[in-house]
């Protein structure tokens, strides 16, 4: 079918616009190295990790065979730095993963069916969100230290790791896109076209599935960018704090962690490569939401 | 005016019902038997079972389904006690013995002298600063200002904190390490402010943008009253009520003060206090402090709710 331009639907002209802007392609170039980053250090790095220390190379600065230097076992710099890129762009991916579509369905139930639903989700809502912010993630994961789910089974999934990072985060971002699915689900419960589905028939799940959860995937789109900016951050600091991934794994903040003191003996180089490569990501994630929210935005769409 | 009142009061204390619940799960059914953190490897299991008795750990969680229900088992189980420690702050450190209530009033005097300053500064300085990048739209002030930003806000605090102290060290080695000196508190005020600015800026220069674009502001304009006129008289106090939300919520922080700049500074607040016992796994202090930033923030919640019924009539129909 040959449709004209201006019917085009709003996803695809967001896509078109997206792929026109530079600064967008650019955001996600960046990204896309990141990722790669992320696999070579996952399938060629990983392995050899826990026995690459050497105490006769320790604190080294940058040289030839060490690109960005030494830490305090000896172990290469650029290699911890590579694989903490695996460890923040896996907690990332998976805490939104699990994040954004629990807090669409949930929001939209609660935002389509209102009444008991939605005042047991809300209050769910309000309830978790008056911990807030770092706490409640410090709470989460403090929580977490010695649980074991499914022990035994091979679906062992041990709290106390990056899983359990993960799963704290995961409880905590679902509320924000809660609450605004919730409050758009409610506009679309009055449309026509709801209306139109409900008298002909349609069953509540079917109309959720079909009508109310696609008209709100835009928010899940632009949640989950933020929710990634803002997952890599907390892992970063529960890290530092030693409740992050286990103790000893290599990442960003247990870099800084380690490095914290280095600085005033004049040891700039682990500290320099963590906060470097948290900063490139976040900022082309941050970047590349912010395009991603403009040409989501059908009044923006139009200018 | 009454009834919007008391049905906001319920809700408020719903919610910190729904904390204390959430706080009983976590830290009292999920967190499991944290005793091996306070006991030798080979204590006898006497000394096992007076940690237990003394922590009030040996009653049962909900009741005792073994034994007949009755009304005293269920005010004799963990969870009556937990809902009264959390009510009057009346339990007792595992490390210390200290009770948290006690903890809180010692405590909380270092995280306010930190974060008072830090935040009344930090405000004032992103919402002149927004104001300035509001003032100048689209010139080069504007979008140096949008990228700095941008920038601060990608850096984490943490690498503030740690270069900051550098800095410091560098020009003042003393002022540096920890607050013996009270004076010194102005190194992680600096850091404080010098954090939050990006994100703040932004925040606030979005909120200006979108009243400038009010009819409002054209009309004013139009009758002669300069752009920085009509922004300080017109915009700034139709702005107030976003950025007090935006305040209110930093409320818990006020007197939970910067987890990070705390134990790195070395400042004997509230802030490091939660740090400390996360390491040391001391459950009833961990306890305590969260509940403690969930009500500080149900109940500024709850006051600018009724501020705002108060001042605008619209919002006590909804």
């Amino acid at each position: 079918m040959n449709r004209p331009a201006t019917t085009r639907s709003l996803r695809r002209r967001a896509g078109r616009k997206l792929v026109r802007s530079p600064m967008a392609m650019a955001c996600a170039g960046v990204i896309a190295l990141y990722v790669a980053a992320a696999v070579f250090a996952a399938f060629a790095l990983t392995p050899r990790w826990p026995t690459s220390h050497d105490y006769a190379r320790a604190n080294q600065p940058p040289s030839l065979a060490a690109p960005l230097g030494t830490d305090a076992f000896g172990r290469s710099v650029l290699t911890k730095t590579l694989l903490g890129a695996k460890v923040s762009l896996t907690v990332g991916l998976v805490t939104n993963v699990i994040a954004i579509p629990l807090g669409m369905v949930l929001g939209a139930a609660a935002g389509y069916y209102g009444r008991r639903l939605d005042d047991v989700v809300m209050w769910l809502v309000a309830t978790l969100a008056a911990i807030p912010g770092i706490v409640r993630v410090i709470a989460l994961k403090f929580a977490f230290a010695d649980t074991v789910l499914l022990d035994g089974t091979p679906l062992r999934l041990d709290l106390g790791g990056m899983v359990g990072v993960c799963v704290a985060l995961s409880l905590t971002f679902w509320i924000g896109t809660c609450r605004l699915v919730r409050a758009e689900a409610m506009k679309i419960r009055q449309s026509d076209y709801v209306l139109a589905a409900r008298a002909a028939g349609r069953s509540g799940p079917g109309i959720l599935f079909a009508h109310v959860l696609p008209n709100v995937m835009h928010i899940g789109v632009v949640n989950f960018s933020l929710g990634f900016v803002a997952a890599v951050m907390a892992e970063v600091v529960l890290s530092y704090l030693g409740i992050g991934v286990a103790v000893g794994a290599p990442s960003w903040g247990s870099m800084i962690n380690a490095a914290r003191s280095d600085l005033i003996v004049g040891r700039w180089w682990e500290l320099t490569a963590a906060v470097g490569a948290i900063f490139v990501l976040v900022l082309a994630m941050d970047l590349l939401g912010d395009r991603l929210r403009n040409a989501l935005d059908p009044k923006a769409g139009k200018a | 005016m009454g009834a919007f009142i008391l049905r906001r009061l319920g809700q408020a204390v719903l919610t910190v019902g729904g904390v204390m619940l959430v706080t009983f799960v976590l830290f009292r059914v999920v967190a499991g038997d944290i005793s091996a953190n306070y006991l030798s490897p080979d204590a006898p299991p006497e000394a096992r079972e007076r940690f237990y008795r003394r922590h009030g750990l040996d009653r049962p969680l909900l009741v005792d389904t073994s034994k007949p229900i009755t009304s005293a088992a269920f005010w004799d189980s963990q969870f009556t006690r937990h809902v009264i420690d959390s009510v009057t702050f009346r339990a007792t450190s595992y490390a210390t013995g200290q009770s948290v209530g006690r903890t809180i009033i010692e405590r909380a005097p270092y995280s306010l002298a930190l974060t008072m300053p830090a935040m009344a500064l930090g405000w004032l300085i992103a919402l002149a600063l927004a104001l300035l990048t509001a003032r100048c739209r689209d010139t080069w002030v504007d979008r140096l200002g949008v990228v700095a930003a941008t920038a601060g806000m990608c850096i984490p605090l943490l690498a503030y904190m740690i270069v900051g102290q550098w800095l410091v060290f560098r020009v003042a080695p003393g002022a540096a390490w920890g607050v013996r000196h009270a004076g010194n508190i102005y190194v992680p005020v600096a850091i404080a402010v010098l954090a939050s600015l990006g994100g703040n800026v932004r925040l606030y220069r979005t909120i200006i943008l979108e009243e400038i674009s009010r009819d409002y502001v054209r009309t004013a304009r139009a009758k002669g009253a300069t752009m920085s006129r009509a922004l300080l008289g017109h915009v700034l106090p139709n702005c107030a009520l976003p950025i007090l939300t935006q305040l209110v919520m930093a409320i818990p922080f006020l007197v939970m003060g910067s987890l990070l700049l705390e134990s790195f500074f070395g400042i004997p607040g509230l802030g490091g206090q939660l740090v400390a016992s996360i390491s040391r796994r001391d459950v009833p202090i961990v306890t305590a402090l969260t509940f403690l930033t969930a009500l500080l923030y149900v109940a500024g919640l709850l006051a600018t709710d009724i501020l705002y019924a108060v001042s605008d009539p619209r919002v006590r129909l909804k």
